[in-house]
């Protein structure tokens, strides 16, 4: 399939006006190797890309085969990035084979996404041209895509003009070809869109979901290794066939609980999972959105999918974000909503709004082996990690910074997590106690806690959890305590800036109204997961992933009865919300099914 | 084991007194009525030829068995108040032994940790009636200046639950966080003492000596508070003085933006933050510092860069290697933003462009390329 693609996007760019111009997505490549395809930041640098990440040992060369219409001399480009730069040699080197010939360039050395040049080849359109990706390093060397030309004019850099340019080359239409209807999409597949989707299916709806991960369960996938906290509420039944065991986060025990969350979900008939496809845009008219539409991340296929109801439980708030729903960064005054905690004052809610919000984690962790293991040096860590020294990770290795968006900047976030990591290893292992330590395991995906919150109708606040308001439309109740992340070098800056601290304030049981649960302006929007209505303290308690599972499943009954009856979602508090409550009762318990009654 | 013991410490609340008979040592500096020295372990900064002489206070601390003891204020010779102090006696018990703790405690005026003296004739011990080492004395303090410590908002027993065990291959070593942490922050082989005291420092006790001290509260506290090297006495003062106190006390508050802690800084500049536009001038200390502060209250001072002068928006041009991607896309906007880029300027963005060691050196070069 892959292979078919590459060729299909190489034909049609050989239709093109410039026909000796080959581009090539190198997450497109026949074989990975050992380089993961990374499609965390496509908004902002434009594409998945390959990522050399070893973990400190080069990983196997990438590979594919490409068949040209023209023989001749061509340059090539590869487009990538330096993501260290300073007075040491990159950390992410890597080398182009073209054919027989290793490229003497060494690439990765780039500041800023962009192309660099590396060589000129002579091409024979007459058999397919082998083409290699060889790492150097293992630390996180990046190859976006490599452009052949016969002519020597570089592609641009800018990310908007790149876009232009690239549906230009590749000759895309606006409009992915393929539609898919269905009665609800869902766009992310962590707890809170899992459960979703479960909910939506189990009363009959057709449901999609779309998720840009080989697997499910968002921070509590295997990939980032977050275990579930919180309580189940009314959806114990649901949650159950998602969840994980309390192991410590950043253990390999979350493979286990991959394995049940995928099957369950995978269970339902009317789920149509789309894995590996990132959701890149949605447009609404009249305030609803009409359609959402997504891209597989290795191939570059895409659909569009339309329905009359749509589920954001991408954690950033994409799709309300595409749609133009009104949403919210950072931290609210004190006063916005009285949040304040005398206790700890401006580290809780500050006294003027700032761009202040939990941070982003990298877990990993390292075990100890029979035998001396060796680390390289990596000079172009240390300034970040100083003289911080660890073998394993937790979530206090959080990093967030005014002047960064956890979502904009998301990838200079993940890359000064790897910085820490390898930093703090690397000294770790100058302790001859560590001698026999290796690194067994480092994340590459960021896992978020805190980006847009989407506005719905209700913004729920810590007000809310601190004094239990009890709703009408409580459909999610929470008991776990209230915590708020800062970063400890705020109040020492001889602490190192990645590690943060909790601030727990313990309440009474707090529910959160479905009215915080659908966009207060897009009409058939609903939310779930971190992304949903809430202040920036409200969020404290209720991002936890058994509460976020929660949101997920009340979303999913909503959107049952509005199809019942053809409302939309806010149209459910106000005309049929008993009938609302009553579902959720009803759903506690396995239904008999009818060949044993 | 534990269970039992920590059963035992609520059995012992009931049975004390009766175990033990009334407690008669008390702490060496029982006796003090004046302070000469700092309290041996202490946070605040201590002036020297200070001597604090003791009052009272309507407050007491009620421990289990004990009873009520006294909280007393000490002040200056000017009876402005300085510190809160009280002399402890409290029954630890672990592993079905107690004992008495002995110890004086010390509180700011806001209710926070300030330090303690230890008692020479009855020394804290620890598991296996071991005497505290200084070093623990040291740890203990340590624990005690932590008012979000973990032993907060966990019940004792949950604070020496080991983790499961891992079930497949793969990561091991990966100790939970909670035993962890605990071990890091309490003197070892002695949980219940330490738990026992940062209880005692962080109660209820905190909120009474905050509200007994903001019911005498005056200017001239504030500003003494101001000028403490404290951070919770400058933030209180900072969140406490009129625009007026601000004005009189401006070289201490811009002194304050440059050495005070992170969190100092960033509320200083978003309280003063219509001084940008409203006295330029004034603010010039502050874009002074601009190289010295830390990267949030960095971002926060670039928010005001179009109020900056123009000799202060050169002076930028030569600091770039400080700011973030972020800020120096900030700084470039404001420079785009104009209609001339002097020249002296334009020379630092090429020389800062040309270099191959500055990380966004790009960025500029990109700026260069589109205002040429
Ligand atoms: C290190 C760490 C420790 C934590 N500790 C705990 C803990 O112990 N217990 C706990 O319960 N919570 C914990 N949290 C918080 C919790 O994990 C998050 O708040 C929670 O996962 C948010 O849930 P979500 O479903 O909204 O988002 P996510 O879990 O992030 O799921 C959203 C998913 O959507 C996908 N996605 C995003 N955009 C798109 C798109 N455009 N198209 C398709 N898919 C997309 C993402 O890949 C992601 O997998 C922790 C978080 C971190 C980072």
């Amino acid at each position: 399939m892959k292979n078919l693609l590459t060729v299909l996007i190489l034909f049609i760019a050989s239709l093109n006006a410039v026909a000796q111009d080959i581009l090539l997505e190198a997450e497109s490549f026949d074989n990975p190797g050992g380089w993961v395809v990374d499609p965390q930041f496509v908004e902002q640098m434009g594409s998945p890309y390959l990522n050399a990440h070893g973990m400190g040992k080069p990983v196997k060369n990438a590979s594919t085969a490409v068949e040209f219409k023209k023989s001749g001399t061509y340059h090539i480009w590869v487009r990538t990035m330096n993501w260290v730069p300073g007075e040491w040699e990159a950390p992410g080197r890597f080398q182009l084979k073209v054919g027989e010939t290793v490229l003497d360039t060494v690439l990765g050395t780039r500041s800023g996404w962009g192309w660099q040049y590396a060589g000129e080849a002579k091409i024979n359109k007459k058999q397919a041209t082998h083409i290699e990706l060889q790492d150097l390093t293992g630390f996180n060397g990046r190859c976006d895509a490599i452009y052949f030309s016969t002519k020597k004019d570089t592609p641009p850099s800018s990310t908007k003009k790149l876009a232009a340019w690239r549906q230009e080359i590749t000759a895309q239409p606006n409009a992915p070809e393929e539609v898919k209807s269905y009665d609800l999409v869902v766009v992310g597949g962590g707890l809170a869109g899992c459960a979703a989707a479960i909910a939506g299916a189990e009363q009959g709806l057709k449901v999609a979901l779309i998720h840009d991960r080989p697997v499910l369960g968002g921070n509590a996938s295997e990939e980032i290794r977050v275990h579930t906290l919180g309580i189940y509420g009314n959806f114990e039944r649901i949650l159950k066939k998602i969840d994980t065991e309390h192991y410590p986060n950043g253990s390999a025990d979350a493979k286990l609980d991959q394995e049940k969350r995928d099957k369950n979900v995978k269970s339902y008939d009317n789920i149509d999972l789309f894995l590996n496809w990132r959701a890149y845009d949605a447009l609404s008219e009249e305030n609803s959105v009409k359609y959402v539409d997504a891209r597989q991340t290795f191939t570059g296929e895409r659909k569009r999918f339309t329905a009359p109801y749509f589920v954001d439980s991408t954690g950033d708030g994409w799709i309300g974000f595409w749609a133009g729903a009104e949403f919210s960064y950072g931290r609210e005054s004190v006063d916005t909503y009285g949040e304040h905690w005398e206790e700890h004052g401006e580290l809780w809610s500050p006294k003027e709004a700032d761009n202040a919000v939990m941070g982003s984690s990298v877990l990993w962790g390292s075990k100890d082996t029979d035998s001396p293991q060796s680390f390289p040096e990596v000079p172009w860590a240390m300034p970040v990690s100083k003289d911080y020294s660890e073998v394993n990770g937790e979530w206090q290795w959080e990093f967030s910074r005014n002047d960064l968006s956890q979502i904009d900047d998301a990838e200079e976030i993940r890359d000064h997590m790897l910085r820490a990591i390898y930093g703090s290893f690397s000294s770790a292992k100058k302790d001859e106690v560590n001698e026999n330590r290796k690194l067994e395991w480092v994340s590459y995906l960021v896992g978020k806690r805190e980006s847009r919150r989407l506005v719905g109708d209700h913004i729920f606040t810590f007000n809310n959890a601190k004094e239990g308001t009890e709703f009408p439309d409580g459909v999610v109740i929470e008991t776990r305590a209230v915590d708020v992340h800062y970063q400890t070098v705020l109040e020492d800056e001889n602490n190192p800036d990645f590690i943060s601290e909790a601030l727990f304030y313990r309440g009474p049981q707090y529910y959160i109204p479905y009215r915080s649960l659908y966009s207060k302006n897009i009409k058939n929007l609903f939310m779930a997961g971190r992304n949903f209505s809430c202040s920036h303290a409200g969020l404290g308690g209720p991002r936890v992933m058994l509460t976020t599972g929660q949101m997920g499943a009340a979303v999913g009954y909503a959107a049952s009865l509005c199809k019942k009856y053809e409302v939309m979602p806010r149209e459910i508090y106000t005309g049929y919300l008993q009938e609302y409550l009553d579902l959720i009762e009803e759903q506690k318990y396995e239904k008999i099914p009818t060949s044993k009654k | 084991m534990i269970r039992i013991a920590l059963g035992f410490l609520l059995f012992v609340t009931h049975f004390c007194d009766a175990q033990f008979g009334s407690p008669v040592a008390f702490s060496d500096s029982q006796e003090k009525t004046v302070l000469e020295t700092s309290p041996e372990f202490f946070i605040l900064d201590w002036k020297p030829n200070t001597a604090l002489h003791i009052s009272e206070t309507p407050l007491e601390i009620i421990t289990d068995s004990v009873g009520a003891q006294k909280v007393n204020l000490f002040r200056d010779n000017t009876e402005a108040p300085i510190l809160y102090s009280s002399n402890i006696i409290t029954p630890v018990c672990a592993d079905g032994d107690c004992k008495f703790m002995h110890i004086t405690l010390y509180w700011t005026l806001l209710g926070d940790y300030a330090g303690f003296d230890r008692s020479v004739k009855e020394p804290l011990t620890k598991h296996d009636h071991d005497e505290f080492l200084f070093s623990d004395y040291w740890k203990l303090h340590d624990l005690l200046k932590d008012d979000n410590s973990i032993l907060k908002r966990r019940a004792i027993d949950e604070l020496v639950t080991k983790p499961k065990p891992s079930k497949i291959e793969g990561v091991d070593a990966l100790s939970g966080a909670t035993v962890k942490e605990v071990k890091e922050s309490v003197v070892s082989g002695a949980l219940y003492s330490c738990y026992v005291a940062w209880h005692l420092v962080h109660g209820k006790i905190k909120e009474q000596l905050k509200a007994y001290t903001v019911e005498q509260l005056n200017e001239e506290m504030l500003v003494r508070m101001l000028n403490s090297e404290h951070t919770n006495y400058q933030m209180y003062a900072l969140e406490n003085l009129d625009q007026n106190q601000y004005k009189v006390n401006f070289s201490r508050v811009s002194e304050l933006f440059k050495s005070g802690i992170p969190l100092v800084r960033s509320f200083i500049i978003k309280n003063l933050a219509n001084s940008f536009s409203q006295s330029p001038t004034t603010m010039q200390p502050f874009w002074d510092a601009l190289p010295y502060i830390d990267i949030n209250t960095r971002s926060l001072l670039l928010q005001h860069v179009d109020f900056a002068s123009d000799a202060t928006v050169t002076h930028i041009s030569t600091q770039l290697s400080v700011l973030t991607r972020n800020q120096l896309l900030k700084y470039l906007e404001h420079l785009g933003s104009k209609k001339v880029i002097s020249t002296e300027v334009l020379k630092n963005l090429e020389q800062f462009a040309a270099s191959n060691k500055e990380k966004n050196a790009y960025l500029v070069t990109e700026f260069l390329e589109d205002n040429s």
